[in-house]
């Protein structure tokens, strides 16, 4: 046993080996591509459906009261709400500017806490906390899957929305915004996933093992942030939108993710 | 040099002392049998060996380091209550992700080596949810041994195996240390087969080491006897305690004789009182009957 010798990995290596069981566990787990297909087909099929139904009168059987369904009619309304003239109801809170691109950052509360709490129900963590003494990794390599599963969302619903809308024959046209302000807008929300994901992290790695608890306490706890997206993040954004979300993105990473390592930390992880 | 050292370790669960200021000594290369009845703070012990719980208080070292240290926790393998595998995964991925982890270079080889040294080689694109119990804690091992690791806590490695399953881990075990370098703390209730591999014992009660021994000190502590099944037990029972000064009946209604005396000896000696024996055998006390005879306040 004399020959015994310890070299410690750098932090560099350490954190690129955690990186790499991420991205290999991402690319062999249904979990992903199963997310990615739904953020990929819903705007498709809700585009579609909304269009096949425009028009159609709904009567109340009790008041007697008709109600014109009315669907979309540019296909950057999956994106965001159409600015009215003024730009006034650009960035309204109502529920349709929450059924649109802004679901995926549901979406990716779910997937990340069910990314995160199977490395615990599975026992895998045993492996992983044995041999790595840093959390810090553990923690900096599920926020960044996270963020870029979420940004691969947004950018397939994107991607659907512009489907959906040349199948339902939609508009393209940007009225009220440019096609700057729209890559400005999608870049934005790609940058406050990196608002939203630490929030995740942090519940998922405090309830561990217990999927549910985390992905209800994801879906509780980010409800308000939720509504505020289409707020932060309208069609019309700028690059001072842009900024901001980066730079709350980093924040909250960064803060949260101490907060995470310092869970990890001080609990036992098995 | 010790493997491990621990010092007046103490963990508590809310109200509950699970480790009470144990004591350990693991010499480097052993294997080191870990035995104590359920709740008894084995598990605990392990997992602050291993760093995935906090000691609340004393002294835990690994190779004469703290056990937090980074460079010392990457040469611990760990097999501890089921091994951690993705179900829906093959055992290749699932050890690919070990050896991800581990930031091995030539992850691909050293998977498949690990595999054909616990023998499953054969079963690498089995999904993980299809193996037999056997083969699942093969793959644990498996895992645990792919950083080459210096120290090697497994937690009841035998459970649920059949008897080819106890025989091809009982030959992993050996060829694991037989170059030397390991370390091999292995817990399990099933002290026959640890019997057949461990060099060193730690007995553990209520969290607090019971004791600690070679096995040749356990071999010099479980003493060889004659026992000898007859008819008239008593009167041979009683006879025996005449000329012989350690006898004692067992469970299965065999007369022991601990003297060191030649077997014909005895059996001479019964005879010429009219007393036959109908079964003779030379043995010597088990771990099992140390264990049971130390928790009963025997030693």
């Amino acid at each position: 046993m004399e020959n015994i010798n310890f070299k410690k990995r750098t932090r560099s290596s350490s954190l690129k080996s955690m990186l790499s069981v991420d991205i290999r566990r991402a690319l062999k787990s249904r979990l992903v591509y199963i997310i990615l297909l739904i953020a990929l087909v819903t705007p498709v099929l809700m585009t579609v459906m909304m269009s096949m139904m425009d028009g159609t009168v709904s009567t109340d059987p009790q008041t007697g009261v008709q109600t014109v369904i009315h669907g979309p009619e540019n296909t950057w309304q999956q994106i965001g709400t159409l600015p009215t003239e003024g730009g006034a109801d650009a960035s309204g809170m109502d529920v349709m500017a929450m059924c649109n691109i802004n679901m995926a950052f549901m979406g990716i509360a779910v997937f990340v806490c069910l990314f995160i709490s199977d490395d615990f129900r599975s026992g895998f963590s045993k492996n992983l906390f044995t041999a790595r003494a840093r959390r810090g990794d553990y923690v900096i390599s599920k926020t960044l899957m996270g963020i870029s599963v979420g940004a691969l969302m947004l950018i397939l619903y994107f991607i659907g929305a512009i489907l959906g809308g040349a199948i339902a024959g939609l508009s393209f046209e940007t009225v009220g915004f440019s096609f700057a302000n729209l890559v400005l807008c999608m870049l934005a929300k790609i940058c406050l996933m990196a608002v939203f994901v630490p929030i995740f992290v942090l519940i998922s790695v405090a309830a561990k093992r217990t999927a549910w608890l985390s992905i209800v306490g994801s879906l509780g706890g980010g409800m308000l942030l939720f509504m505020t997206v289409s707020l932060i993040t309208p069609l019309t954004a700028t690059l001072l939108h842009t900024l901001l979300c980066l730079a709350g993105g980093v924040l909250f990473s960064v803060g949260l993710g101490f907060a995470s390592k310092s869970v990890l930390e001080n609990t036992a992880v098995v | 040099m010790n493997a491990v050292e621990i010092r007046g370790a103490v963990k508590r669960f809310g109200e509950k002392t699970a480790v009470a200021g144990l004591d350990m000594t693991v010499p480097a290369g052993a294997i080191y049998g870990f035995i104590g009845e359920n709740g008894s703070g084995k598990s605990t012990t392990e997992k602050m060996i291993c760093g995935l719980i906090k000691k609340d208080a004393g002294e835990i070292r690994l190779f004469g380091r703290d056990y937090t240290d980074e460079a010392v926790r990457e040469r611990v393998g760990v097999l501890i209550e089921a091994p951690g595998c993705f179900p829906s995964l093959s055992v290749f991925d699932n050890m690919m992700l070990a050896a991800d982890n581990l930031g091995l270079e030539d992850a691909e080889a050293k998977v498949i080596e690990m595999l054909k040294l616990v023998r499953m080689e054969g079963a690498a694109g089995n999904k993980y949810k299809n193996c037999s119990l056997g083969m699942k804690q093969r793959v644990g091992i498996a895992m645990a041994l792919l950083g080459e690791p210096y120290l090697l806590v497994l937690d009841e490695p035998l459970n649920g195996l059949d008897a080819d399953g106890m025989r091809i881990m009982r030959e992993v075990f050996l060829d694991i240390v037989k170059d030397g370098t390991r370390t091999v703390i292995v817990s399990s209730h099933l002290l026959s087969e640890l019997q057949k591999v461990a060099t060193h014992y730690g007995i553990i009660r209520h969290g607090k080491m019971l004791d600690e021994m070679t096995a040749d000190e356990l071999d010099a502590d479980c003493p060889t006897y004659i026992g000898i099944r007859c008819e008239e037990r008593g009167r041979a029972r009683a006879l025996l305690g005449i000329k012989y000064s350690r006898t004692e009946e067992d469970e299965a209604g065999f007369l022991r004789v601990y003297d060191n005396v030649p077997t014909e000896d005895v059996v001479k000696y019964l005879f010429e009182a009219g007393i036959y024996a109908t079964e003779i055998k030379r043995d010597r006390i088990s771990l099992e009957e140390y264990y049971i005879d130390l928790m009963n306040g025997g030693r």
